[in-house]
């Protein structure tokens, strides 16, 4: 008997669970009477519930009515959406002046074609991008939301942002279109692409500076108007307070965490006592003690906005989380990375910086962006001390003399809007840690 | 950089100030010593001088002032006006415990029960378990108290329209009062029932270690739940009996316009219950999830290969190890329950936040002491949970070796 053939033995084909629709409802739905009847109860479940949300939020629901009576008029079992559909402006941009609001989604806009490049695997440079954004955006965001007066630091700042801008945008149409960066660009359009390292470098220098007087011409010549950070509200001042909140609480984070890790006991007992303290409690009496403290904590006749008092106590408070983070993140890194960077020379600050924290932040981003997830959320406790966030904005819906007492509508549509934010960035999350970590795979 | 001719002469005999690490170590402390004292003084002196020049007093006196306002939710005998501060701040700290321990008992077992679910064979019914715990983890918790407070418990019937939970027998109604309970009152002789419910108690815990010990020797296997669970029954059962049914139930009554008599929560605290629960579970059966995922997958192979049957390898192998893996971010998730229930001061529910450190602070003043006292609780809790987590640690590092 021939076992062996010279012939392939062709493939069977995948069983039937595997490949057929009835196969794989099987396997997976209806594989023994217990699971038969989980199946359908849990059908049945799911029936009852969406056809009450279906019914109650789309069916039944009104969409167009001046005021809440007129719902009624309408249907007495459906949403009425209409509320939320005329508060809507309030609902992302607070009291802001009505005429003005162009400066906010300028401001987002500005900030999604700054981040683009990010996302482009042909532009070239991305570090100095991701550093540029978190240097000059704040400034210019911040001076198209209050606007007034520019101080000579603010136009100095707004200058910069603006150079960065303009020089981040002509670098991604470069990379896109060339495939190289801006400089090598820059070089061969000149004809100085053989041209010595200095020279180089000095030719770029005046170009940015000439770029950079230019700019500095240019934006003394438009103001924009002031708004006073009372009229701010609704989601803007929630992305507000927790954009800050996270930027902010990064470096300080990271310095509490390399604090709580240092060899040096005074640096670390103050970091951990810091930490600890913080975490310990929740965020609404950190906010409480803000409102309540802060202002005696001042020198006399300092007043602090409640709005600062806010970020600070936001960003006191993340801080603490992020430096646990961080040293998660840093206790991952086996010793042998701080012994070969001692061992080529580096000082603790060349370790940390060069070595140690590129492969720690690796580590790091899925609980960092749960940290931004939860700092998100948590925003919205700042309604209860007295600022009109988007929860304070929703709730005020029913104080509105046309929709007095729209409660339900105006909330689900909030839980709605922070589900779509919050649930997106985890999977991209999810994503990014997939992609980062492929590298790792043997 | 170093002397390359006299490689002998570099170290130790130099002794250079400025590169010196114990130099360096020593100044860097005081530096930051120096810098974190002097932040302290200056923010101290800024609060004694604003303190002074507004008039407003220091100390601890106000604790014994007799507080104007009502409670309307208490643990403690407390009234309007006689009542001091003190009171008023363990009334909060024992509203606060009281929430607290419900919602982590309650969201446990929520928790695990959902978490099992992620994992269930069901396509159907794991992914209506991810649904859960994706709509719960991604909206703001505030939201959903506010949610549960106004869109739920504030709708419920009103007194006159009372639901009665307990199909007519009047000992569990709801209205939008809030649920109203029966409670037992205990007689003279209750004491006897309990007596006999902590003695098998005991019992069935020597049973269990003998149970062990036995299988551990031998390898022979008791029965040890059923003798166990008939004798924690039944026992009190006879107790109680024997000695005439020494309980009475405080049924509440309609009075006028309200239910009175048995035992009472108001919708707050039902809203901050059902919030903090659902929410703190759709974190735990994730952890729950992860921590029986994290177990590998050869040992319940094996386990089932050496003839366990399907529920003895779950409960033999399985949750063992996934132990030590769900139970550290669980006690995590329990001091996240407690620091979410600061979120009462949305819906007046009236905790330790909302009773003291806002009424009372509006009422009274001394906002150092009074946010300080507050924060020092949660401290203390946080502290008792942390402590309870290194316990737990240790013990599971001792059997993992």
């Amino acid at each position: 008997m021939a076992i062996i053939t010279k012939q392939k033995t062709p493939d069977r084909p995948a069983p039937l669970s595997e490949t057929s629709v009835v196969g794989w409802l099987q396997k997976n739905l209806f594989s023994s009477v217990f699971n038969t009847a989980l199946t359908l109860i849990t059908i049945f479940i799911i029936y009852l519930t969406l056809s009450g949300v279906v019914v109650w939020g789309y069916l039944d629901a009104t969409f167009v009515a001046e005021k809440r009576r007129e719902c009624y008029d309408n249907s007495l079992t459906g949403a009425c959406w209409a509320g939320v559909i005329a508060w809507l402006d309030n609902i992302f941009y607070g009291r802001y002046p009505r005429e003005e609001i162009w400066r906010i989604d300028f401001g987002g806009l500005l900030l999604v074609a700054w981040m683009l490049p990010l996302w482009l695997s042909k532009v070239k440079g991305k570090i100095l991008i991701g550093a540029s954004v978190i240097v000059f955006y704040p400034f210019l965001a911040g001076y198209m939301f209050t606007g007034g007066d520019k101080g000579w630091f603010m136009q100095f700042m707004v200058t910069g942002a603006i150079t960065a801008f303009v020089i981040n945008m002509t670098n991604m149409l470069v990379g896109l279109l060339k495939n190289t960066s801006l400089d090598v660009f820059l070089m061969q359009l000149s004809g100085q692409a053989d041209a010595g390292d200095k020279t180089q470098r000095n030719i770029l220098l005046a170009m940015v500076a000439t770029l950079f007087v230019a700019a500095f011409l240019w934006q003394a010549s438009w103001n924009v108007t002031e708004v006073v950070w009372t009229k701010w509200g609704g989601l803007f001042l929630t992305l507000v307070i927790a954009g800050i909140g996270i930027a902010s609480s990064m470096p300080l984070g990271i310095f509490l965490a390399l604090g709580r890790r240092s060899k040096l006991p005074v640096v670390r007992v103050l970091s951990t006592g810091f930490i600890e303290i913080f975490r310990s409690v929740p965020l609404i009496t950190v906010l409480f003690m803000a409102t309540t403290m802060f202002p005696l904590f001042m020198p006399e006749g300092f007043v602090l906005n409640k709005l600062v008092q806010v970020i600070i106590a936001v960003i006191l408070f993340n801080a603490c989380y992020m430096a646990e983070i961080v040293r998660a993140g840093l206790q991952a890194i086996p010793k042998g990375q701080f012994e070969g960077a001692h061992t080529i020379g580096l000082g603790y600050w060349g370790t940390m910086g060069l070595i140690i924290m590129p492969q720690a932040l690796k580590h790091m981003i899925p609980n960092i962006v749960g940290n931004i997830i939860g700092l998100l959320k948590d925003t919205t406790l700042v309604s209860i001390i007295g600022l009109f966030d988007i929860l304070g904005m929703l709730r005020s819906i029913s104080k509105d003399v046309p929709w007095v007492g729209l409660h339900k509508e105006p909330l689900i549509f909030g839980a709605m809007l922070f589900f779509i934010i919050c649930f997106s960035m985890s999977k991209y999350s999810r994503h990014l840690e997939v992609k980062l970590s492929a590298g790792d795979k043997h | 950089m170093s002397d390359q001719s006299e490689p002998q002469k570099r170290p130790k005999e130099k002794f250079d100030f400025f590169q010196d690490q114990r130099v360096r170590s020593v100044f860097y402390q005081v530096m930051t010593a120096g810098l974190v004292g002097w932040l302290l003084l200056y923010l101290v002196n800024n609060t004694t001088e604003n303190l002074q020049s507004r008039g407003m007093a220091t100390g601890f006196d106000f604790m014994d002032i007799s507080a104007g306002f009502s409670v309307d939710f208490k643990m403690i005998d407390y009234v309007a006006g006689i009542g001091t501060y003190t009171d008023i701040f363990i009334i909060g700290a024992l509203n606060t415990l009281l929430i607290s321990f419900f919602a982590i008992i309650l969201s446990t077992i929520i928790g695990f029960f959902v978490g099992v679910l992620r994992l269930s064979d069901n396509w159907l019914v794991s992914k209506v378990a991810l649904a859960y715990v994706e709509i719960f983890r991604n909206v703001p918790l505030l939201i959903q108290v506010v949610f549960w407070y106004i869109g739920v418990f504030s709708l419920l019937p009103a007194v006159k329209k009372t639901v009665d939970l307990s199909f007519g027998a009047e000992r569990l109604l709801l209205n939008n009062r809030g649920l109203y309970m029966a409670w037992p009152v205990p007689g003279d002789l209750f004491w006897v029932t309990i007596l006999a419910f902590v003695i098998a108690a005991v019992g069935a815990f020597i049973y269990s270690r003998r149970a062990h010990k036995l299988q551990d020797s031998s390898g022979e296997q008791t029965n040890v739940w059923l003798p166990s669970l008939a004798a924690i029954i039944i026992l009190p059962l006879i107790a109680f009996f024997a000695t005439g049914m020494p309980l009475e139930w405080d049924i509440p009554v309609l009075e006028g316009f309200n239910f009175v008599g048995g035992a009472s929560v108001a919708p707050p605290f039902l809203a901050l219950l059902v919030a903090l629960s659902i929410y703190h579970a759709a974190h735990i059966a994730e952890s729950v999830r992860a921590g029986i995922l994290s177990v590998n997958r050869g040992q319940s192979d094996a386990a089932m290969g050496i003839g366990l049957k399907p529920s003895k390898v779950m409960s033999l192998v399985i949750i063992p190890q996934a132990m030590p893996a769900i139970v550290p971010p669980l006690i995590s998730n329990w001091m996240n329950t407690v620091k979410n229930s600061s979120l009462a001061i949305a819906i007046g529910y009236p905790d330790i936040v909302s009773l003291f450190m806002q009424t009372s602070l509006n009422q009274v003043g001394h906002a150092v002491e009074i946010v300080g006292m507050t924060m020092i609780f949660y401290m203390l809790i946080s502290l008792i949970i942390s402590v309870i987590l290194n316990i737990y640690n240790k013990r599971v590092q001792l059997v993992e070796r």
